[in-house]
């Protein structure tokens, strides 16, 4: 009951300097639209990342024979030698929560050959209806389809290599698992461009039983399952559903989100989460100290006032709680005043970004091609990370003034000493 | 100094019943601020006992103590020596929490620049004393809106102080400072920034609010027509009590 005259005091002490309050308000709702949008911004780049890094070839989460990474060894397929229901494996894991799609591959490498042109390459089989939903070499095509038996799709680096085009023929040599070498001619069924330098260069695409039979592998036979997940940044929960349901299927199945396959993509996207705190902070700690200075100067105006009360009878705390209360209005009118301003423009941007690879073209990085746009990302957590901050800069800001308000000795303030 | 009332030292006033039986009682009381060059004795060794219902003037000159002695006996600061006690409690052993309950239940202020605070009502600031001590808002806004009736401030209620003119903030000052029913009232040249008809009018209502309710008034005054109301008149000279003239009535 009595709380609310103090709360009342420090409503309207907010509006008695009303020039100072609305420039002090605009100030944290400024820093709230920046720390907002340079949130959103980190978070679009690292959305772009991760989605690049894992949606142009990996999945979000694979599956693999335990002990095939690193050597990648064209023996190491999951479930051994005598290979696993490959259908049954990918029923197990397309009817878990969250997944969105997953895609068997046999991999091998191998070489290409046109006329006097070879060249080195890295040889996947792929199921094409199912590689759809996981990868983006279906989209990625610039020309053709992708292959059908008997037919390779490659990159576009990689074809201008060798110097061939739709309907040409290339003939790959490749070691086989049984110790001989397979050798066939392919026709170029399509031509893709996923923007990654490495993979547009050096990646070949077969389907699965062509591939198969040149490397002299059983059809049961693939050394990966790469699954595409609703949730691109949280992979985990998908992948521990996956762990469980395939562990029944074939022995030695190792199951892993992009953040321990690419770790060098959840280092940085961990590096801007840590990044985007501290810049937050040094945002809302520059405007602590304009707001602390502002409270400050009122505080010192209504020394005679704070005199008053303490000779009312009210107890130095309340008067400190007054002060903090202004402090938490103070942020609270700014967290309004910065939605209002923040909203639009995030809306505005996301739905019009800015594409600057104009200026300074496109990179790929650990693996994932990024477009430099100037865009944001919509999510709750930096707009609630950023009106939590802000609110608490309005508390924290008042503290020094609060305590400098509860300590005016009352006989010397109105006495104006 | 000729007076036809009488007058006591601080000495026979303390007399030998205990403080509890008085509205003011102070023993040896000193202030002195540190100052360079020399330290100033603000308040030099006063022994003061007020009964309650007393209607008290201290009069001096500027640097007499009269402001000093008025924020030691309202426990606004601390005496360097000696003792006070108000309402039977000694203020100088209390800590911070419970002379502002102390305030808050025993002593009203008036102060000569009204200081009503700005941002409330005039309803709100004489409430101010009523909410602190947890009167419910009925009964607060009964008690206020009686006394406003009786001191002629009726229809300035929801009036800000910036929009009352001198008088009437002062009033509003006054019921302040009475409606929590403080044992004392402490007022430091209260008439100080009023022209006469309105001194005398607030004077009026002081002296009504002493006589009807019993409420102990000590003012700090320059002003003659205070002193020729008071029942008793104090002279402060240099931090000491010159004289103590107990004239009646007041």
């Amino acid at each position: 009951m009595i709380h609310r005259i103090w709360w009342r005091i420090a409503w309207r002490n907010l509006w008695r300097s009303r020039r100072r309050t609305l420039l002090t308000a605009s100030a944290l709702a400024f820093g709230f639209v920046a720390s907002v949008l340079m949130i959103g911004y980190m978070d679009g780049i690292v959305e772009e990342m991760v989605a690049n890094g894992t949606r142009v070839v990996t999945g979000q989460v694979r599956i693999h024979a335990e002990g095939y990474e690193p050597e990648r060894s064209i023996h190491d397929t999951m479930g051994g030698r005598e290979g696993l229901d490959v259908e049954a494996l990918l029923a197990a894991v397309e009817t878990r929560n969250g997944v969105v799609g997953a895609a068997p591959r046999l991999y091998g490498g191998g070489l290409l050959s046109s006329g006097d042109e070879t060249v080195g390459g890295v040889l996947v089989g792929v199921d094409p209806a199912r590689e759809a939903a996981v990868s983006r070499f279906a989209s990625a095509l610039v020309e053709g389809r992708m292959p059908a038996p008997g037919e390779i799709a490659m990159g576009d680096g990689m074809a201008e290599t060798v110097a061939v085009g739709m309907g040409d023929e290339v003939v790959l040599v490749a070691p086989a698992a049984d110790g001989s070498t397979g050798n066939d001619l392919f026709t170029v069924s399509g031509i893709f461009s996923v923007g990654v330098g490495a993979l547009d260069d050096s990646y070949a695409l077969l389907e699965m039983g062509s591939l198969a039979e040149l490397m002299a592998m059983d059809p049961g036979r693939i050394h990966e399952v790469a699954i595409a997940v609703e949730d691109i940044r949280e992979p985990e929960p998908a992948a521990a559903a996956i762990r469980e349901a395939v562990a029944g299927i074939a022995p030695g199945l190792r199951t892993e989100p992009w953040s321990i396959f690419q770790d060098q993509l959840y280092f940085m996207v961990n590096y801007v989460g840590a990044v985007n705190v501290y810049v937050a902070a040094f945002i809302f700690g520059m405007a602590a100290f304009g707001v602390a200075n502002a409270m400050l100067l009122a505080t010192f105006e209504r020394r005679r006032e704070f005199a008053v009360v303490r000779a009312l009878g009210t107890p130095g705390g309340a008067i400190g709680r007054i002060v903090v209360y202004e402090g938490l209005l103070l942020g609270l009118i700014s967290l309004g005043a910065g939605v209002l301003l923040a909203a639009p423009l995030m809306v505005y941007i996301h739905e019009n970004p800015i594409d600057l690879s104009r200026y300074v073209g496109t990179y790929s990085f650990a693996g994932s091609a990024v477009r430099p746009l100037l865009t944001v990302e919509y999510s709750w957590a930096g707009p609630l990370a950023s009106g939590l901050a802000l609110v608490a800069t309005g508390i924290v800001s008042a503290l020094l003034p609060a305590w400098r308000a509860v300590r005016v000795p009352p006989a010397d303030a109105l006495a104006n000493r | 100094m000729a007076t036809n009332a009488a007058t006591r030292s601080a000495a026979d006033r303390a007399g030998p019943d205990g403080p509890a039986d008085h509205a003011v009682r102070t023993e040896a009381l000193w202030k002195i601020y540190p100052q360079e060059p020399r330290p100033v004795e603000a308040v030099r060794g006063v022994d003061l006992t007020v009964e309650r219902g007393e209607f008290v003037a201290m009069a001096g000159p500027s640097g007499s103590g009269k402001t000093t002695v008025l924020n030691l006996l309202g426990g606004l600061t601390r005496p360097t020596r000696g003792k006070v006690w108000i309402d039977g409690l000694e203020l100088s052993a209390l800590p911070d929490r419970k002379l502002a309950a102390v305030r808050q239940n025993h002593i009203g202020f008036v102060f000569q620049s009204y200081n009503l605070l700005p941002m409330l009502t005039a309803l709100e600031n004489a409430e101010f004393t009523l909410m602190l001590q947890g009167v419910p808002a009925r009964e607060r806004r009964e008690r206020v809106l009686r006394l406003f009736h009786e001191i002629g401030l009726e229809g300035m209620e929801h009036r800000r102080p910036f929009k009352l003119s001198g008088g009437q903030q002062q009033r509003v000052a006054v019921a302040r400072a009475v409606l929590g029913a403080p044992a004392l009232v402490l007022a430091d040249e209260p008439t100080a920034n009023l022209d006469s008809t309105t001194a005398e009018a607030l004077l009026d209502v002081m002296q009504q609010l002493n006589r009807d309710k019993g409420t102990t008034f000590v003012f700090s005054t320059h002003d003659p027509r205070v002193m020729k109301r008071a029942g008793r008149l104090i002279r402060l000279v240099d931090g000491r009590i010159a004289e103590d003239v107990v004239r009646g009535g007041g």
